[in-house]
């Protein structure tokens, strides 16, 4: 079982071979790399056999701190969410990491890029892993400085470095949330470890914690606080905003991003404490807010980008708020079985259109490349990938939900919003497709009819087909395998079967393809027509609802302008100005005093002393001057001085000063021989040190004897 | 001979920076100057890491204990001895006492003796500060160590160094004359006595408790420094030179907080559990303020200065929460903003050295000539703000979770206080590592091995406290419950509406 330490083991080993290792590795950098991350993959898949045999398995690793009665011990736990997202993570890493190796091939960096991905790979699989909300917290915040050095890889470009801040900043604000959930989960079970919490949840249901007057239970304000994590990591709105810019990073860390680490770790979070979160209906409630209102939005802007990695950015977003979306209606199952679709489809896009996207500038409209033969059915297989995962969420069972939030509208709500979200997806997905692997636009027009008839019309027909067979069979023996894992609503525990809602929801999504398909033909038009308010919708989501200048006008320009108010107008004009205002009366006081006091009172009082003095001294003097006094004294002194004369003359001058002069004589020529022995490097700087210590331990060692 | 050491062991490690000095006064050639004193200072390192391996975690209250009578008819005793919280202050001081020197070893050119001997004078007297149990042995040395610092500052300081220097000395003075005012209370009050271990017991009236308890906190205030006393500290950081400014914020400011956790906690409990709302909330104004202003900053090493404010302000935070995680925290931030900010000074520095630049906007791309320099840079500013696996997250995360019980909000606060040190720093990360390197930077060399030498110890530091701090948390344990042995008597006494 402990062998299994070596999923996350395994890169973070490679991370520091390439790390330390110097540049004797340089280009041969990725022979650590796929090595590592391949055994690591082995191994999650051999993770996957073993828990779906024997149930779940944890490793306690080391002992973190332990401080008072509240220790943390670092350990690893598997279990069913786990090992399904283990060979996700390492897989798309290891593919990741091949396509490095070539893409990346010439970069002066080469041996740092592929350090970073693995320890990109080691945080996500590690939080995977962990059993303890502390260091799933630490491999969160380890991941957003993945993502910083990554995307701020090519580093002479100044949009690069301004990404990669955005990126972590933004991440930095909303894992305050996730951080102060951390500690309001210690303070109110006294433990990090995550199966304890769990299993304590229950019990701490209506506990409460009062802030502003208001009382607030403390489930609620945990889930809260997830979802807060989670609305950063996973670039919910409004917090999306660092997800688009994040494509300055190269391609394949994009891949990496969007299907294996980073934004997966949302869902992942609040499907792990799933338990505690269906114990808070209200914190379900925002989250379905946050995910329908971000699945939404992402999708209809996406429909307007014309730059490919930002439409693929969007979709992304779009498709991981569907994910939260599930989350926040209780269908985690769904959520997962998502989330790994969406995994190995985003990896695949990127990967596929790497190239083409250089050489390219990453236009959807630019000249795209003439489809081989072999695409086709690869770009069905993408379009099929990104469409039936969302039906999956149509299969549970919800009454049991509505009838908790007491909101009979919440019903129709969800069926308007996922439906519009399956719309809205098959019509971006069609589109983004059909950039990457169709023809250009601007080629002959006959072009058209033969794609749709070689290629896409099979393939959407196939749809039917596989979606039933993949809904019936597979997610069946799918939610089953995962529900251990799992949180499920009271009364949901029968498995999911397919209904009415699924084919509504698949007509749905043919609905969309077939929209993408009408406008894909004729490119000209703007998708909703001609009218004022189309064009100001269009304009509005063209500019990404103007977020990222709320963001700059809300957030950090106010922070910039108050830093600097505070230093000027109150560090320097009132505290510091106080601190010398303090000095410079002192002074003034201290001057006066002396102007005053010191002349008029001290000074005569002083001078009577002094002609007191001198009087009384001259009284004495010439008492005693010419008595004995004088005389004994003058006696001593005279004695004394000839005995010292002596001892002068014939001790110090004769023998001490001589010897002192002949071994400070030595002592100068053996510095003077050093010095100019002693060759000045660091070796020799090294070697002295060395001695010291030497000298330093024999030493002890003599004394401890 | 065998006792000779392990009975003496803390009179021997104070005992190697002052025979240092002897011997310094010797030797001639500044190279021999420069060896000498790192030899020295490695000697202490090496002691105080016997002193590590020696000391016992299980054991409550004081070890390595020397007592021998000083001054008899007042009561003084020359009385040294180490629990968990000096211990990891020893260290801290004599790991940063070699790198000192080491980043010393050719900035300084002129007068490298006299600037030798104030490193190992200001090390010394900080050991003893860390180790005496004699309140007078600790207030005389506490002033030693404001001399050597105000040499170091206006002998080899920047151009504003007369000023910043005067101000350093004049606040330290006046911030000692509060101490001194509340230690000879404590000496009238505790019968005429100077013993820090025997204080502990004595029940004192609260009400005298509460003054003498409010100018210790003044003295140590100034010296941590809590807003609203920081203002020497942003012009005498800067102003100093690197081993200056690197003994400042990575040991100095240390006093403050070593004297609120061995003075006014154990001694005077009840005033402490009075004024903590106070402190606890002025250490939040501290985070967000130092953060706000750091953000503010054009100049490299102030706003490092203005980071350790807010850093500081973590570590009163967790004093004053009166529970195990919170002390702890509080000591591991200490170490661990010890570690990350002198590292950043020596960093800056390094920098300094090459361009006598300290503007960030006169930088900028340095990743291309320097990427040693920059890794390095960006793993302390990583470091600097908290990110999990390197040592302030445990020391903030600990003192985080023991502010937890006294209430969510302070939590709440004190992180966005984590997220103006990231921004800052890697705004200032971003100006000055990324980007279009500046062709005046473009022949700038990179760091030599020296310089990577004296920094690689702090890279080690930093991740040992962030990834196994059960090394640091195992030597606290018992100390810190010890500490905190009368804190719930005085927070049930001072809350208790028994009257």
């Amino acid at each position: 079982m402990a062998l299994f330490a070596l999923i996350p083991g395994l890169p973070l080993a490679a991370f520091a071979i390439l790390a330390l290792g110097g540049r004797r590795i340089g280009d041969a950098s990725h022979r650590v790399g796929i090595p590592a991350v391949g055994l690591s993959f082995l191994l999650s898949v051999g993770a996957l056999v073993e828990v779906a045999r024997n149930g779940a398995l944890s490793i306690p690793l080391y002992s973190f701190f332990d401080v008072g009665d509240f220790a943390v011990v670092v350990g690893l736990y598997a279990d069913q969410l786990t090992v399904l997202l283990l060979p996700l993570v390492t897989g798309v890493s290891l593919v990741v990491h091949v396509y490095s190796a070539r893409y990346m091939t010439g970069d002066p960096r080469y041996r740092k890029f592929f350090a970073v991905i693995g320890l990109f790979t080691f945080a996500m699989t590690m939080l995977v892993m962990s059993d303890n909300l502390l260091v799933t917290y630490m491999c969160w915040e380890v991941m957003g400085i993945c993502s910083y050095l990554l995307i701020s890889h090519w580093a002479q470009r100044p949009e690069a470095g301004r990404a990669a801040t955005k990126a972590f900043l933004v991440n930095a604000v909303t894992d305050v949330g996730l951080g102060f959930g951390v500690v309001l989960t210690f303070a109110t079970y006294g433990t990090l470890n995550i199966q304890e919490i769990l299993a304590q949840a229950p019990a701490m249901q209506g506990v409460t914690l009062g802030a502003f007057g208001l009382e607030i239970e403390r489930n609620t304000l945990i889930a809260l606080c997830l979802l807060s994590g989670a609305i950063g990591k996973s670039a919910q709105v409004p917090m999306h905003v660092w997800l688009p810019f994040a494509m300055e990073a190269p391609t394949p860390v994009s891949a990496l991003i969007h299907a294996a680490t980073m934004v997966n770790a949302g869902p992942f979070l609040l499907a792990r404490l799933s338990p505690l979160v269906l114990l808070a209906p209200s914190a379900m409630a925002a989250i379905a807010a946050v995910g329908a209102v971000t699945a939404l939005y992402g999708a209809l802007v996406s429909l307007t980008q014309s730059d490919i990695k930002r439409l693929l950015a969007y979709s992304t977003i779009s498709q991981i708020g569907f994910m939260i979306f599930a989350c926040g209606v209780g269908a985690f199952g769904a959520a997962v079985f998502h989330l790994l679709a969406h995994g190995f489809l985003k990896a695949y896009l990127f990967l596929s259109t790497g190239d083409s996207l250089r050489a390219t500038g990453g236009h959807a409209h630019g000249g795209g490349r003439v489809p081989s033969a072999r695409a086709r059915p690869l770009a069905a297989g993408a379009l099929l990938l990104a469409c039936v995962p969302p039906l999956v969420l149509f299969t549970g069972p919800y009454e049991q939900l509505w009838n908790a939030q007491h909101v009979p509208s919440a019903q129709v709500a969800f069926w308007a919003v996922a439906l519009a979200a399956v719309f809205l997806t098959a019509v971006y997905t069609f589109r983004g497709v059909f950039a990457l692997f169709g023809e250009a636009v601007g080629k002959s027009v006959q072009a058209r009819p033969s794609l749709l008839s070689t290629a896409h019309l099979p393939g959407i027909a196939a749809c039917g087909i596989v979606v039933t067979a993949l809904l019936a069979g597979a997610w069946s023996r799918f939610s089953e395998f995962l529900a251990p894992a799992l949180g499920a609503l009271p009364g949901a525990s029968e498995p999911a079967s397919l209904t009415l809602a699924i084919a509504v929801a698949l007509g749905v999504a043919f609905l969309g393809w077939g929209f993408a398909y009408y406008s894909h033909l004729r490119p000209a038009t703007v998708p909703l027509g001609r009218r004022e308010w189309a064009k100001t919708a269009y304009v509005l989501l063209l500019n990404r609802l103007y977020f990222d200048e709320i963001h700059r006008v809300v957030a950090v320009n106010p922070t910039l302008r108050a830093s600097r108010w505070l230093l000027h107008q109150l560090d320097l004009r009132v505290i510091n100005r106080a601190v010398h205002k303090v000095g410079s009366t002192v002074l003034a006081g201290a001057l006066t005093l002396e102007r005053t006091a010191e002349s008029r009172v001290v000074d005569p009082a002083a001078q009577e002393l002094a002609r007191l003095v001198t009087r009384s001294a001259s009284w004495l003097e010439r008492l005693t001057e010419t008595g004995l006094v004088d005389r004994g004294p003058d006696a001593a002194a005279r004695a004394l001085l000839r005995v010292s004369g002596w001892l002068w003359r014939v001790v110090d001058r004769r023998g001490t000063d001589e010897t002192l002069t002949r071994l400070g004589r030595l002592a100068d020529d053996t510095g003077d021989a050093l010095q100019r022995h002693g060759p000045r490097t660091l070796r020799h700087h090294l070697v002295i040190i060395v001695c010291w210590l030497a000298l330093a331990i024999g030493l002890t060692y003599l004394l401890a004897n | 001979m065998t006792s000779l050491l392990t009975d003496h062991l803390i009179t021997s490690l104070i005992a190697v920076p002052f025979a240092g000095i002897a011997a310094l006064m010797f030797v001639r050639g500044d190279v021999w100057v420069r060896r000498v004193a790192l030899g020295v200072s490695l000697l202490a390192l090496c002691l105080s890491c016997v002193l590590w391996w020696g000391f016992d975690p299980s054991v409550e209250g004081m070890q390595f204990v020397e007592r021998t009578a000083w001054m008899e008819n007042f009561n003084i005793q020359y009385a040294v001895g180490i629990d968990g919280i000096s211990l990891v202050l020893v260290l801290l001081t004599t790991l940063l006492g070699p790198l000192c020197v080491l980043a010393s070893w050719t900035a300084i050119v002129s007068k490298v003796k006299t600037y030798m001997i104030l490193i190992l004078l200001v090390e010394g007297a900080m050991i003893v500060v860390f180790t005496a149990l004699d309140l007078f042995l600790f207030f005389m040395l506490w002033e030693v160590t404001m001399i050597p610092m105000y040499f170091m500052i206006i002998l080899w300081g920047g151009p504003g160094r007369i000023h910043a220097g005067l101000k350093f000395v004049l606040y330290s003075l006046t911030g000692s004359l509060l101490l001194l005012v509340g230690i000879l209370g404590l000496y009238l009050q505790t019968g005429r006595s100077f013993d820090m271990q025997a204080m502990v017991g004595h029940a004192i009236p609260e009400d005298v408790q509460i003054w003498i308890f409010t100018f210790l906190a003044l003295g140590f205030a100034i010296k941590l420094p809590m807003v609203p006393f920081h203002s020497w500290l942003p012009d005498a950081h800067s102003e100093a030179p690197t081993a200056g400014s690197v003994i400042l914020a990575g040991v100095l400011l240390k006093m403050g907080g070593y004297g609120f956790l061995r003075i006014c906690l154990p001694v005077l409990p009840e005033a402490a559990v009075e004024f903590a709302p106070y402190i606890l909330w002025l250490s939040i104004v501290a985070i967000i303020y130092g953060g706000c202003l750091a953000l503010a900053q054009s100049d490299l090493k102030r706003l490092v200065a203005y980071s350790s404010i807010s850093h500081m302000g973590f570590v009163t935070l967790g004093i004053f929460a009166f529970n195990e995680q919170g002390v702890e925290g509080a000591v591991i931030q200490m170490f661990a903003h010890g570690v990350s900010t002198g590292a950043l000074f020596l960093a800056i520095g390094f920098l300094y050295d090459r361009t006598h630049s300290r503007m960030i906007s006169d930088y900028g791309g340095l990743q291309k000539p320097m990427p040693r320099f920059v890794i390095l840079l960006s793993i302390f500013a990583m470091a600097s703000f908290g990110l999990p696996g390197m040592g302030n997250f445990t020391g903030e995360f600990l003192v985080l979770l023991g502010t937890s019980f006294g209430g969510m909000l302070k939590v709440l606060l004190a992180m966005s206080g984590i997220v103006l040190a990231a921004a800052y720093m890697l705004w200032m990360l971003q100006r000055v590592a990324l980007g279009q390197p500046r062709a005046s930077l473009a022949s700038i060399p990179d760091l030599n091995a020296r310089e990577i030498l004296t920094l690689v110890p702090l890279v080690v530091a930093v991740f040992v406290v962030g990834l196994i701090p059960g090394t640091l948390t195992k030597k606290l344990d018992s100390t810190v419950h010890k500490l905190l042995e009368r804190a719930p008597v005085a927070i049930e006494r001072t809350t208790s509406p028994g009257d």
